[in-house]
């Protein structure tokens, strides 16, 4: 009977251990969109430091005969402590492979390679935490005053683990249904998109690394005060891949998922194959236990990818409307009614301040160029837009109007040459600056949040939320929720304005083309910009709906905002756009109005006829 | 001076195998855009299948090794058809594909290893004939192998300059859309690749595992590391940057056995590699555009 009671307190400890782990590697991969392939660093990080923090020295414990570094002899909690804080400088130097803008499955395979390369050297350099042979005989907390093998012990360790698991649990759950939270979904589902709406996605990055690698240290110090020991053989790189199993069973981008997923798989796995009688062939259990934990992942990306317990949708709206889906055949483009745009105040609702008649220049570049490999693409283009004006960019295909305005957005960074906004020169500012001092772009691929919803995609550009930062989002709902529901309110009449109310609890990513034309204007425009960059905002959405918006483009600029717009659609041009700036090979061939340009022969020749 | 001369000799070898096994590697990553974390257990399994076939049915080295090619080229195939491109089609992150490879890696591995058991396995043929030049002493099995990979980096040249489906594959890996668009069969292509990479794995697994003499089921799965530490030197998916990248780490593991500690032997690969991805990764001669 003792016998089973036992195994069960380590179960729950196990269990509390791989539950915490899981909970910590989801919020970067489900919510972060980081797929941190060398998570099993930190969790081992955090159990070598617990156990040499509890250790004495070495030359004088247990007659020396294995050595580590330090050796203080800390009681508890310190070790747990020092565990959770080793991990979190840990992930300081890996924020250099991911703050940047690398393939997600780069760096993926960077921290992959790095699991390999600490483990490797952990094993063969001994001084550091006893080489191959690993530490053991680490104290149990308290083991002077209480005997860790009794079953008190054991059930009180169990419980405090379990303790520590929810907490953290209700620790993410804080971090990741705020609006910090939908900023980090946001960057996951386009990163590049995130960082133009202001989104300062390397920040999020490290936040999300340091904040997961505490809580892995933190387990790792758990699961060695349990089990005494620690060596290299236990933090293989493939320990990760396991932990990712274990995610995308459950279901990842939901915290109880990755808690179901910790318990069914690093757990079930364990524990089922104890059970299996020993073999001829001792390596034939664990070999299939790695196969099946192979197929485990290929099955569920393939049968069922959003794992057991699916992310969750959030519903903004209140309203418990299921959602909208178009019957199949009908073009659902023209079903778009744009509501009571006429009647919207946009002053107001996008807090547009200055002036109205003041039409100075606002954004300039001078001799901006951009070369890809020795092929240049935009040569020397001056171009200065006024404020308060719809300023028109045209030119045929390849002549450098997108990557002009991606530089102009910072998404690109030029060659040479230099650009000024409101008077200063802004050449190499980032991006999500940019965002955040008045410059927003769209983009001419779709570019929705894909897993957010209709709501969330407008909600989440609103700049200044007291709840879009890690200390804000920890605060808690009563610091941010006042402000987040009058932020909702004001997205939600954007959506009636625009006349996709009944859309707004859906999934983004299943609009139509013109719908997701429409969501990235409304989301461009609650960014609040000075001057709004357009790329091709009517592509693909249907002519009619196309002069609708223009006529809500010209009510933006008549109530003092700037926007520059590249469009192929002369018709637009002509009815909207004054100035027009025509590129042709990456340089400046003309500027006026439409009707000016009609008469130049060099323009018509380029561009108009052709 | 000697040690210096050993070393490179020994890095000449270990670079020959590299460079089949990373030439194979970067042309699946150019062409089909598949970092294919599972390479490493397609070779193990090709060097199994040579070693039964040469050791267990008696037959002539060079005809297991071609036994060992083909199961290599099926199984990469077979890889492809099944599983990358169905999940590619699905329009996933580049990460998911990686993820799956992943899986698969853990699935060729192990399910070996199931098969073969946990113990080691050596060829006991003799080495051939000790030879020496400047220094250096190589073995008539170690020439071979350093033969067999210049004949198959000339081949491999060939192809991609001087045949259609060179061309072809070239063009593909620039961009997709537009060869399609230019009448060139981008499925097919990309078959062929598969077959062609996966004959350089499986040639990589054999000649691997003959050049140790001694080795398991899971001896390659640390290998991929090299194979990306190359890859990444030369530029990701550039045929003649893996070339040069594997010269480079294979001389350089070697040397640092040689003056360090050969326990570290492969750290300067992994630094390589770090390196290479944090500061520069499209390769010391590549554009940014390849990312």
């Amino acid at each position: 009977m003792s016998a089973i009671l036992f195994y069960l307190a380590t179960l729950i400890v196990y269990g509390a251990v791989d539950s915490m782990a899981c909970l910590a590697l989801n919020v970067q991969f489900g919510f972060a969109g980081l797929s941190n392939f060398g998570f099993i660093i930190f969790q081992a990080g955090g159990a070598y430091v617990a156990a040499i923090l509890s250790m004495g020295n070495w030359h004088k414990s247990n007659g020396g005969f294995q050595q580590y570094v330090l050796g203080w002899h800390l009681v508890w909690p310190l070790p747990w402590i020092g565990a959770a804080l080793f991990g979190g400088l840990l992930a300081i130097p890996f924020t250099l492979l991911v703050g940047k803008r690398l393939r997600g499955d780069f760096a993926a395979v960077g921290l992959l390679v790095s699991a390999v390369l600490l483990n490797q050297l952990v094993n063969n350099f001994v001084p550091l935490f006893n080489g191959a042979a690993g530490i053991s005989i680490v104290p149990a907390p308290f083991q002077g005053k209480w005997d860790p093998q009794g079953l008190g012990y054991q059930f009180a360790y169990g419980g405090v683990a379990v303790v520590l698991c929810v907490l953290v649990y209700f620790l993410l759950r804080r971090v990741t249904e705020s609006p910090y939270g939908r900023s980090l979904r946001a960057m996951r589902d386009n990163d590049v998109v995130a960082d133009a709406l202001g989104k300062n996605v390397q920040v999020q990055r490290t936040s999300m690394l340091i904040l997961g690698g505490m809580i892995a240290g933190l387990s790792g110090a758990i699961l060695v005060g349990f089990i005494n020991l620690w060596s290299p053989g236990a933090w293989g790189y493939a320990e990760t891949i396991v932990l990712f199993a274990a995610i995308i069973v459950g279901g990842a981008g939901n915290h109880k998922g990755a808690v179901l997923g910790a318990l069914l798989v690093p757990l079930g796995f364990e524990e089922a194959t104890r059970f299996i009688p020993p073999l001829s062939n001792p390596a034939l259990v664990p070999a299939l236990e790695w196969v099946a934990i192979g197929l485990l992942i290929i099955l569920f990306l393939w049968f069922r990818p959003d794992g057991i317990l699916p992310e969750r949708r959030r519903i903004l709206s209140g309203s418990k409307s299921v959602p909208v889906t178009t019957p199949p055949g009908v073009e659902s483009d023209s079903l778009i009614n744009l509501g009571n745009l006429d009647q919207m105040d946009f002053r107001q609702l996008l807090r547009i301040e200055g002036d109205t008649n003041d039409h100075g220049t606002i954004l300039s570049c001078t001799n901006l160029t951009r070369a890809f490999h020795g092929v240049t693409v935009v040569s020397d283009v001056s171009i200065e837009v006024q404020r308060g004006r719809l300023t028109g960019l045209i030119g045929p295909n390849g002549a450098g109007k997108s990557t002009t305005l991606a530089m102009l957005a910072g998404t690109l960074a030029p060659t040479s040459g230099t650009i000024h906004y409101e008077g200063r020169d802004i050449t190499s500012m980032p991006s999500n600056e940019r965002a955040k001092s008045g410059m927003v772009r769209t983009f001419q691929l779709a570019s929705e949040f894909k897993k957010l919803t209709v709501l969330e995609n407008l909600v989440s550009a609103i700049p200044r939320q007291s709840g879009d930062s890690l200390p804000g989002a920890l605060r808690g709902r009563r610091f941010w929720g006042r402000e987040d529901g009058e932020n909702i309110e004001r997205a939600k009449e954007m959506l009636e304005g625009f006349g996709l109310s009944q859309y707004a609890d859906n999934y983004a990513g299943g609009l139509s083309g013109g719908q997701r034309r429409l969501v990235e204007i409304m989301r461009a425009l609650l960014a609040e910009p000075k001057v709004l960059l357009l790329d091709e905002p009517m592509a693909g959405v249907h002519p009619n709906l196309a002069h609708k918006i223009g006529d809500q483009l010209m009510a933006l600029v008549k109530s003092g905002m700037t926007i520059l717009m590249v469009e192929h659609e002369l018709s637009i041009m002509d009815a909207f756009c004054d100035p027009v700036i025509v590129l042709a090979e990456g340089r400046v061939l003309a500027q006026g109005t439409m009707s000016e340009l009609r008469a130049m022969k060099e323009v018509v020749e380029a561009y108009l006829v052709g | 001076m000697s040690v210096f001369l050993s070393s490179l000799g020994f890095g000449l070898i270990s670079a020959a195998v590299l460079a089949i096994a990373t030439v194979g590697f970067t042309l699946q990553f150019a062409v089909t855009n598949v970092l294919n974390l599972a390479y490493g257990s397609v070779m193990i399994n090709s060097a199994f299948v040579t070693y039964y076939l040469n050791v267990h049915a008696h037959l002539n080295a060079w005809v297991a090794m071609v036994g060992g090619i083909a199961t290599g080229a099926v199984a990469s195939y077979l890889l492809n058809r099944f599983v990358f491109t169905p999940f590619q089609r699905r329009n996933l992150l580049p990460i998911t594909i990686v993820i799956v490879a992943l899986g698969v890696d853990l699935c060729g591995t192990f399910g070996l290893q199931a098969i073969v058991g946990g113990s080691y396995f050596s060829y006991r043929q003799s080495l051939g004939r000790e030879l020496h030049f400047w220094g250096m002493y190589f073995s008539t099995l170690q020439l071979t192998i350093i033969g067999i990979c210049l004949v198959v980096m000339g081949l491999i040249h060939w192809l991609l300059k001087h045949t259609r489906l060179g061309k072809a594959m070239r063009a593909t890996s620039a961009n997709p859309s537009l060869a399609r668009n230019s009448g060139v069969r981008t499925g097919h292509v990309i078959s062929m690749t598969w077959l062609i990479s996966g004959a350089l794995c499986g040639l990589a697994g054999t000649v691997f595992a003959m050049n140790t003499g001694v080795f398991e089921a899971t001896s390659a799965q640390l290998y991929i590391v090299l194979m990306l530490a190359a890859m990444f030197l030369g530029g990701p998916g550039e045929a003649y940057g893996a070339m040069l990248g594997a010269l480079t780490i294979g001389v350089a593991t070697e040397l640092s056995a040689g003056f360090f500690n050969p326990q570290y032997k492969e750290v300067i690969a992994f630094v390589v590699l770090l390196a290479m991805l944090t500061f520069r990764p499209y390769g010391l001669f590549g554009s940014e555009k390849t990312i």
